[in-house]
C-alpha cells in the first residue's frame, strides 16, 4: 500500500466517524434533556432552597439518625475530647428534667457546638438538633448538607425574624427533638458574651418546656472567632438548673409585670436566662457558693463583660477566655 | 395535607419549544412530540382534600342534606338495615388502604351497633360486573368488616340473575319494568356508599344499575339511550340519566328509603414514584427523568403479563375532598358542584383531531387485562365522553388513540367478550345491529350466567353494553385510529391501525384534511372538559 | 407415454416418510420433497391388461368391455399426498399393486370414442365388473360398488380404484384403460375444469348422503380444503333441492377457503381456534372443565387428522355423529368421549356409481370448477405435488395435472 492510499484510507475512515458520530448527535431531548419550558407559559421564580428555605428533614430520617450517630460518638467525640480535654459539670441537675429540653449556651467558637453536643447525655445527644446561621452555614448545597448531617443543625434565621425558622424550630421541638441555641447569635469578637437574643425564650414560652443553661469556658482558647489555628486546651462545660417561665402567682415581681399577660414574657425571661448563665460563669472562675451569694445580691459579674474601654474589657478577661 | 400549590387545568398550544408530550401505551408509556399548534389539555392539579376525614364523615352523617334526618335518628333496633358499597370498579387505580368505603361503613356501623340494629346485610352492587374476590373486598371493606360480616353470609354480592333475589317494584311512565334487589327492597333503610370518580356516578344511577336486573339494565343501557346520551357525564344532556332518575323516583315513592352517601376525590392519582404521569413534562425534575427513563425501559422490555402485574399492583394516594350524605338527589347535586370543582376545566372550541393515550387500566380491567373491546369503551365510551356541552372532537372529526390492543382477553373475568369479539365484531360492528341480531342469544346463555354467578365473570351481556357506550362516539366520528394497535385487533374493531403517531396523523388526514387542529387529552388524571 | 410411476421403493418411502414425519408440510412442500420420494416420471409403453382379460382393447380397434382413455386434466388427491409423504396406512398395503400410476380424479377422451361421445369422468373404482368376477360379490350386487369385497382378486391385479392398481394405469399418465362401467360421459358444455371436480364432488356428496342430515341440525365442517368445500357444495345442493335446511358452520384456515365457504353457504365460518367457543355459543352449551355439555348433530371431518378427529370428539352432541371423509391413518386418540357420547363414528369411503349424477349438478350449479386452482404439466410434477401439499398457503384449492395436446403457452395458469 502506498503511502498516498494509506492517507486517503485514513481520511476516509476518519471522515466515517465524525460522520457517525454526527448523525448519532440528534438534538437531544426529554427524558435524556432536561425539558425545555413552554414559550407561551411564564416560567415561575424558583423556589429558593437554600438559606433559611434549606429542606433539612433528611437528617432526621432513621438511616441519617443511625449514621450521624455513629459518627458522633467514634468520630466527633473522641476528637473533641483529645482538642478539648473537656470537664463536664452539672450533668445531675439534668436528672429528672422532662424532655424535650432547649440548651442555651455562650458561644465563642466553632468548638462549642460540637464540644457541648458531645457533652449531652446519652438520652439527649442523639435526638438533638442545633440552631445554626442560615446565612453562614446554609449558603451553600454542599456546606449545608455536610453540617446538617454532622451535627444535626437546622437554618435559623439571625439578622431578622422569620416565621419559617421559628415554625421549623417548633415543629422539631413538639415532635420531641431537643434543641440547642446560642443566643448570641454570632461567636464572640472579643471573648465576652453579646447581647442575648429573645428566640430561646420565646420557643419556651410558645412549645412550654423547660430551658437548660449551659456555660462553655475555654474554647476560645482552642479557635477563636478569626483564627484559623487549633490550640489543644482543657475546656469545661457546666449545665444550669432546667428553668421554666414563671407565673405570675408563683413569681414575686408579679406586680411589677404589666398587662394581661398570665407568664413571665421573653424579654424578661430571656434576662433570666443570661443571668443563669452568668452565674455558672461566675461559678467557674471562684466557686458555687460565692458566686450564688452574688447572685443572690445581685453583683454577679456580667457576661457582656465591663462596659468599658476595649483594651480594659480584654485585659480583664479570665484566662480561659482569651485567645492564644 | 398536601404542599402542593393547586393549580386549575391547563391548555397549552404547543410549540417548538415544548417538550414532548407523555401518551399513554397499554403497560407502558412514552414521549411523543405533538405538531406546533397542538393543544395539550392537563387536568387540574388536586385539590386540597378534607383535613380530617373521620370527622367529615361524621359531619356527613350528622347533618344530612336534602330532606332527611341524621343518620342515627334513622337506626331503630329491630329495623332491617342494608350497606350497600360500589363495586371493585372503582375508584381507578384502586386507592390506598383505607379504602374510604370502609371508613364510611364503619362510621354507619358504629351508629348502627349504638342503635342497636341485629339485622345488618352488605351487598357489593355488583349490576351485571363481575363478583368480587375476597381480597379485593377485603381491600374496599377492610379486615374488620369483612371477618364481622363474610363469615356470617352477611357480606353479599349482588346477583342479577337469582330470580329468588329480585323484586319487581313497578314500571315507570315511560314503560320501564324496575326490577331490584330482594334484600334492598324488603330493608326499612338502604346506605348506598358511593365514590363518585366520574361525573357520571353517583344519584340514582347507583341503585339502577348496581343493584337490578337483566329486564331492568336493558331499559337504560341499549343503542338508543346511548346514542343520545351527550355527554354521559352530564346528566342532563343524557338519556341513559333520564331513564335511570325515572327509574329513581319510582323506587322512591315505592316507599324505599335510601340513605345515599357520596365522596368525591381529588386527583391525586400515582404515588410519588410515578409522580411524573401527572406533572406537565417541563416540570419534570431530575428524578422524574430517571424515573420515566427506568419505568418506561423496564415495562417496556418485560413481557405484558409482568408489566401488568406491576402496574396493576398502584394503588393511588387519592384523597376524599368531600362527603355528603342524604337524599338522593339532593346529595348528588352537591356531589357534582364538589367533582367539578376538581375536575371541570373550559375548552374554547373544537377540534378536528382528538388524541388520546390509553392506560392499562379501566374499570372493567382491575387486575385484569385490557382486551380490544376495553380498549374501544376506554377511548370511545369514557375518554371522548369527558365533555359537557359539545364534545372535544367535532362531528366527521377523528380520535386517535395509543395503546397496544393486544387480541388477548382474561377469560376468567371476560369469557363473552372473547364469543363477541370473534363472532359478533366479525359480523357487524353497529350497535343498534348487533342489538337485534345478537344481544338476546348472549343474554340469556347458560353458561355465561353460570360463570356470571358463580365464577368471576362479567355477564354476558356486558360486552354489549360495552360497544353501545361507544355508540355516541361511532356515530359523531368520522374515523378511529389506533397507533401501535395489533392490526387485526384494530380492524375487527372497525377502526384503523397505524404504525406510529405520525402516520395515524397521516391517515386522520384523509378524512379531516392536511391542515387539521389536534388536540391531546394528557389524562389520566381524570379531568371533565366544558367545550364551548 | 409420459406417466409418473409411484414404485414400492423401500429406500425412498422410507425417507419421504422420515422427511415428511420431520419437516410435515414442508417437507412435500418444497420440490425437494417430490424428487426424494417414490414418484417417478418414466417415459414407458402404453399400458396392458393382463393376457387372460377377455376383450381387452386391442392396438387398433375399439372395444365393447375396455376402453383406452387419454386423460386431460386430472387432480392431485390428499390420499395422493399421504402416500407420497409414506403416511398412508400400512393396512391398505394388500389392496394395491406396484408399481401404480397414481390419479384417481380424471377427466379424459376416449382414444376410440363411441359415436358423440369423447370425453368422460373415469368412476375410479374397480369392482367385481371390473375383475370378471360373476356372479358379484354382496356388496356389488346392492350397488355399494366402493365396499366390493373382491378389490384384491379377479383377472386384474389388486388396487381398490384406478390410481392404485398396477395393470390399469392413472390419471398421471398419458393414458389409461378404464371399463365401460367406469365410464361417466360429460356434455360438451361442461368445462375440463368443471369435470376433474366431479369426482372428489361426488366423494363429498356421498359423506353428506350417508351423514343423513336432518332439517335444522346443527353441523360442523372441519376443514376447507377441495372436500370440505365439496361437502358444503353438496349440502347447498341439498338445501335447495331437498328442502333440507340445516345450521352449518364450517372451519376455515386461510382467507381464499373462508371466502369460497361463505360463497358456497356456510352460515358460521370460523378459525380452528375459535372451534370450541363457537360450538358452544352455537348450542348454548355449559362446560364441565374443558368439555362442552352438548355440541353439534354431525361433524363432517375433512382433514382425516388426529387433531381433527379429536377435535370432533369434543365438539359433537351426545348420540351426535362423526362422518370422516378425509382419509384417516393409524392414530393415537382418548376414546373415552366416544364411549361416554355414544358417539357414531362414520366413515365415507368414495361412490357408488349413481352418486355421479347428482355430483355432476353439484357441480355446475355451485361452479366448482373455481376451486380448480393451478395447472402443471407432467414433467413438473416437483412444482406440483409442493403446490398440492401447501395449497392453503398458497392461497389454492385443488392443483392439478394438465395432459392435453396443444396447451396455451403457460405451465402454469391461474383460474381467471
Amino acid at each position: 500500500m502506498t503511502s498516498h492510499s494509506r492517507l486517503k484510507s485514513i481520511f476516509q475512515f476518519s471522515n466515517l466517524i465524525e460522520r457517525s458520530l454526527l448523525s448519532s448527535r440528534s438534538e437531544p431531548v426529554l427524558p435524556w434533556r432536561k425539558p425545555n419550558w413552554p414559550s407561551s407559559l411564564a416560567k415561575p421564580t424558583p423556589k429558593p432552597t437554600l438559606g433559611v428555605y434549606y429542606d433539612t428533614s433528611w437528617t432526621r430520617t432513621k438511616p441519617s439518625r443511625i449514621a450521624r450517630a455513629a459518627l458522633v460518638d467514634w468520630l466527633i467525640k473522641p476528637l473533641s475530647s483529645f482538642v478539648a480535654m473537656p470537664t463536664v459539670e452539672g450533668l445531675d441537675r439534668l436528672g429528672n428534667v422532662s424532655t424535650p429540653v432547649i440548651f442555651v449556651a455562650n458561644h465563642s467558637s466553632h468548638l462549642d457546638t460540637p464540644l457541648l453536643l458531645c457533652s449531652l447525655p446519652q438520652q439527649f445527644r442523639h435526638k438533638t438538633v442545633v440552631a445554626a446561621a442560615a446565612d453562614y452555614f446554609f449558603d451553600k448545597r454542599f456546606k449545608a448538607a455536610v453540617w446538617s448531617f454532622a451535627l444535626g443543625i437546622i437554618p435559623m434565621e439571625r439578622t431578622k425574624v422569620n416565621r419559617r425558622s421559628a415554625a421549623l424550630a417548633e415543629e422539631l421541638l413538639r415532635q420531641g427533638w431537643n434543641i440547642i441555641i446560642f443566643p448570641e447569635g454570632t461567636r464572640s469578637p472579643d471573648g465576652w458574651a453579646q447581647r442575648f437574643k429573645g428566640g430561646a425564650a420565646y420557643l419556651s414560652l410558645k412549645v412550654g418546656i423547660p430551658v437548660v443553661p449551659v456555660y462553655i469556658s475555654g474554647t476560645r482558647r482552642i479557635l477563636a472567632k478569626d483564627s484559623t489555628k487549633l490550640h489543644r486546651y482543657p475546656t469545661k462545660v457546666v449545665f444550669g438548673h432546667p428553668i421554666v417561665p414563671t407565673t405570675p402567682a408563683l413569681s414575686s415581681g408579679a406586680g411589677n409585670l404589666k398587662g394581661k399577660k398570665d407568664t413571665e414574657d421573653a424579654v424578661h425571661f430571656e434576662k433570666r436566662i443570661e443571668q443563669e448563665i452568668a452565674l455558672l460563669a461566675d461559678a467557674c472562675t471562684s466557686n458555687w457558693w460565692e458566686a450564688l451569694k452574688r447572685h443572690k445580691s445581685g453583683t454577679t459579674p456580667s457576661l457582656g463583660g465591663p462596659k468599658t474601654s476595649p483594651w480594659r474589657r480584654s485585659w480583664e478577661l479570665p484566662p480561659s477566655s482569651r485567645s492564644s | 395535607m398536601s404542599q402542593r400549590l393547586t393549580r386549575p387545568g391547563l391548555i397549552l398550544e404547543a410549540d417548538r419549544n415544548t417538550p414532548p408530550t407523555l401518551f399513554w401505551n397499554g403497560e407502558g408509556f412514552y414521549l411523543q412530540r405533538l405538531p406546533k399548534g397542538s393543544r395539550i389539555i392537563y387536568p387540574p392539579e388536586p385539590v386540597e382534600s378534607l383535613y380530617d376525614i373521620e370527622d367529615g364523615i361524621d359531619n356527613a352523617l350528622l347533618n344530612p342534606t336534602g330532606d332527611s334526618q341524621p343518620l342515627p335518628d334513622l337506626l331503630k333496633p329491630d329495623m332491617r338495615l342494608t350497606i350497600v358499597f360500589d363495586d371493585i370498579s372503582l375508584p381507578l387505580p384502586p386507592m390506598r388502604s383505607p379504602d374510604i368505603r370502609q371508613q364510611i361503613i364503619e362510621a354507619v356501623l358504629d351508629y348502627a351497633a349504638q342503635a342497636g340494629v341485629d339485622d345488618v346485610v352488605l351487598i357489593a352492587a355488583l349490576g351485571l360486573h363481575r363478583r368480587m374476590t375476597e381480597p379485593e373486598l377485603r381491600h374496599a371493606l377492610g379486615n374488620r368488616i369483612y371477618d364481622a360480616f363474610a363469615p356470617h353470609g352477611l357480606l353479599r354480592q349482588h346477583d342479577a340473575e337469582n330470580l329468588d333475589e329480585l323484586t319487581h317494584i313497578g314500571t315507570t311512565e315511560s314503560g320501564e319494568d324496575v326490577e331490584i334487589n330482594k334484600r334492598a327492597a324488603d330493608s326499612d333503610l338502604i346506605v348506598y356508599v358511593n365514590i363518585n370518580l366520574t361525573a357520571m356516578d353517583g344519584g340514582h344511577k347507583s341503585m339502577c344499575t348496581g343493584l337490578v336486573s337483566y329486564k331492568t339494565m336493558r331499559h337504560h343501557h341499549n343503542p338508543n339511550t346511548l346514542l343520545h346520551s351527550r355527554s354521559l357525564m352530564d346528566m342532563h344532556s343524557s338519556a341513559l340519566h333520564s331513564s335511570i332518575w325515572r327509574m329513581g323516583r319510582l323506587i322512591a315513592n315505592s316507599g324505599i328509603k335510601i340513605f345515599q352517601i357520596e365522596t368525591t376525590l381529588n386527583t391525586d392519582t400515582f404515588p410519588e414514584a410515578f409522580g411524573f404521569l401527572q406533572k406537565r413534562e417541563w416540570e419534570w425534575s431530575l428524578s422524574d427523568r430517571v424515573r420515566y427513563i427506568t419505568t418506561s425501559n423496564i415495562l417496556e422490555k418485560m413481557p405484558p403479563r409482568a408489566s401488568r402485574a406491576v402496574l396493576h399492583s398502584i394503588k393511588s394516594p387519592y384523597q376524599v375532598t368531600s362527603v355528603q350524605a342524604g337524599e338522593v338527589e339532593a346529595v348528588h347535586q352537591v356531589t357534582l358542584n364538589n367533582l367539578h370543582a376538581q375536575q371541570l376545566m373550559v375548552v374554547e372550541g373544537q377540534t378536528d383531531i382528538l388524541t388520546m393515550g390509553l392506560p392499562y387500566i379501566g374499570p372493567y380491567n382491575v387486575n385484569s387485562t385490557m382486551n380490544p373491546i376495553l380498549v374501544a369503551v376506554m377511548g370511545l365510551g369514557y375518554f371522548f365522553n369527558l365533555y359537557i356541552n359539545k364534545p372535544l372532537v367535532r362531528q366527521g372529526g377523528v380520535v386517535i388513540i395509543t395503546h397496544p390492543t393486544r387480541w388477548e382477553f382474561n377469560p376468567l373475568h371476560h369469557p363473552s367478550y372473547i364469543d363477541f369479539f370473534e363472532q359478533v365484531l366479525s359480523q357487524t360492528t353497529d350497535p343498534v345491529e348487533m342489538a337485534a341480531k345478537f344481544e338476546e342469544s348472549f343474554a340469556v346463555d347458560p353458561w355465561y350466567i353460570h360463570l356470571y354467578r358463580k365464577s368471576y365473570a362479567y355477564h354476558g351481556v356486558h360486552p354489549f353494553y360495552m360497544w353501545y357506550w361507544c355508540a355516541h362516539a361511532l356515530d359523531h366520528l368520522g374515523g378511529v385510529v389506533v397507533v401501535g394497535g395489533d392490526r387485526e385487533a384494530v380492524r375487527r374493531l372497525g377502526f384503523r391501525p397505524a404504525s406510529s403517531f405520525d402516520d395515524g396523523l397521516e391517515i386522520a388526514s384523509d378524512i379531516v384534511g392536511t391542515n387539521p387542529s389536534i388536540t391531546h387529552l394528557h389524562c389520566p388524571p381524570l379531568l371533565l372538559t366544558e367545550v364551548r | 407415454m409420459k406417466a409418473l410411476l409411484f414404485e414400492r421403493n423401500i429406500p425412498r418411502l422410507a425417507a419421504s416418510r422420515i422427511g415428511s414425519s420431520l419437516f410435515g408440510a414442508d417437507f412435500l412442500g418444497s420440490t425437494q420433497g417430490a424428487k426424494v420420494g417414490p414418484l417417478r416420471l418414466v417415459e414407458t409403453e402404453p399400458p396392458r391388461l393382463p393376457d387372460s382379460v377377455p376383450n381387452s382393447p386391442s392396438d387398433s380397434l375399439p372395444d365393447s368391455d375396455w376402453y383406452r382413455i387419454r386423460p386431460r386434466l386430472s387432480g392431485i388427491c390428499g390420499s395422493d399426498l399421504a402416500a407420497l409423504a409414506g403416511k398412508s396406512s400400512r393396512w391398505f398395503e394388500p389392496l394395491v399393486s406396484f408399481p401404480f400410476v397414481p390419479g384417481h380424479e380424471v377427466v379424459g377422451e376416449l382414444i376410440n370414442p363411441p359415436a358423440g361421445k369423447s370425453r368422460v369422468v373415469i368412476k375410479a373404482v374397480l369392482g367385481c365388473a371390473t375383475r370378471g368376477i360373476n356372479p358379484p360379490c354382496d356388496s356389488c350386487q346392492k350397488g355399494y360398488i366402493n365396499q366390493c369385497e373382491r378389490v384384491a382378486f379377479g383377472h386384474i391385479k389388486p388396487g381398490m380404484m384406478v390410481g392404485y392398481c398396477a395393470d390399469t394405469s392413472g390419471g398421471w399418465s398419458e393414458e389409461l384403460i378404464a371399463h365401460k362401467t367406469q365410464l361417466h360421459y360429460i356434455k360438451d358444455d361442461v368445462t375440463d375444469e368443471a369435470a376433474v371436480m366431479i369426482e372428489p364432488t361426488a366423494c363429498a356428496l356421498h359423506a353428506v348422503e350417508s351423514a343423513n342430515i336432518n332439517d335444522g341440525d346443527k353441523v360442523l365442517i372441519l376443514g376447507s380444503g377441495t372436500l370440505g368445500l365439496c361437502v358444503l357444495a353438496s349440502l347447498q345442493y341439498l338445501r335447495f333441492s331437498g328442502g333440507i335446511n340445516p345450521e352449518i358452520i364450517a372451519v376455515a384456515k386461510y382467507p381464499e377457503q373462508y371466502q369460497l365457504a361463505q360463497e358456497l353457504g356456510a352460515q358460521y365460518i370460523i378459525s380452528p381456534s375459535e372451534t370450541g367457543r363457537v360450538v358452544r355459543k352455537r348450542t348454548a352449551s355449559l362446560m364441565a372443565g374443558t368439555h362442552l355439555t352438548t355440541g353439534v348433530d354431525i361433524v363432517i371431518d375433512c382433514v382425516g387428522s388426529r387433531d381433527s378427529l379429536r377435535n370432533a370428539l369434543d365438539v359433537v352432541s351426545p348420540k351426535g355423529k362423526i362422518v370422516l371423509v378425509g382419509m384417516p391413518g393409524e392414530t393415537r386418540i382418548d376414546m373415552a368421549p366416544l364411549w361416554y357420547k355414544e358417539i357414531t363414528l362414520q366413515g365415507a369411503y368414495t361412490y357408488s356409481p349413481t352418486t355421479f349424477d347428482t355430483a355432476t349438478k353439484v357441480v355446475v350449479t355451485n361452479h366448482l370448477e373455481r376451486l380448480v386452482s393451478a395447472k402443471y404439466r407432467l414433467e413438473n410434477f416437483e412444482d406440483a405435488i409442493a403446490h398440492a401439499a401447501k395449497a392453503g398457503q398458497r392461497g389454492a384449492i385443488k392443483v392439478v395435472f394438465d395432459m392435453r395436446k396443444k396447451p396455451r403457452n403457460i405451465q402454469r395458469e391461474q383460474p381467471s
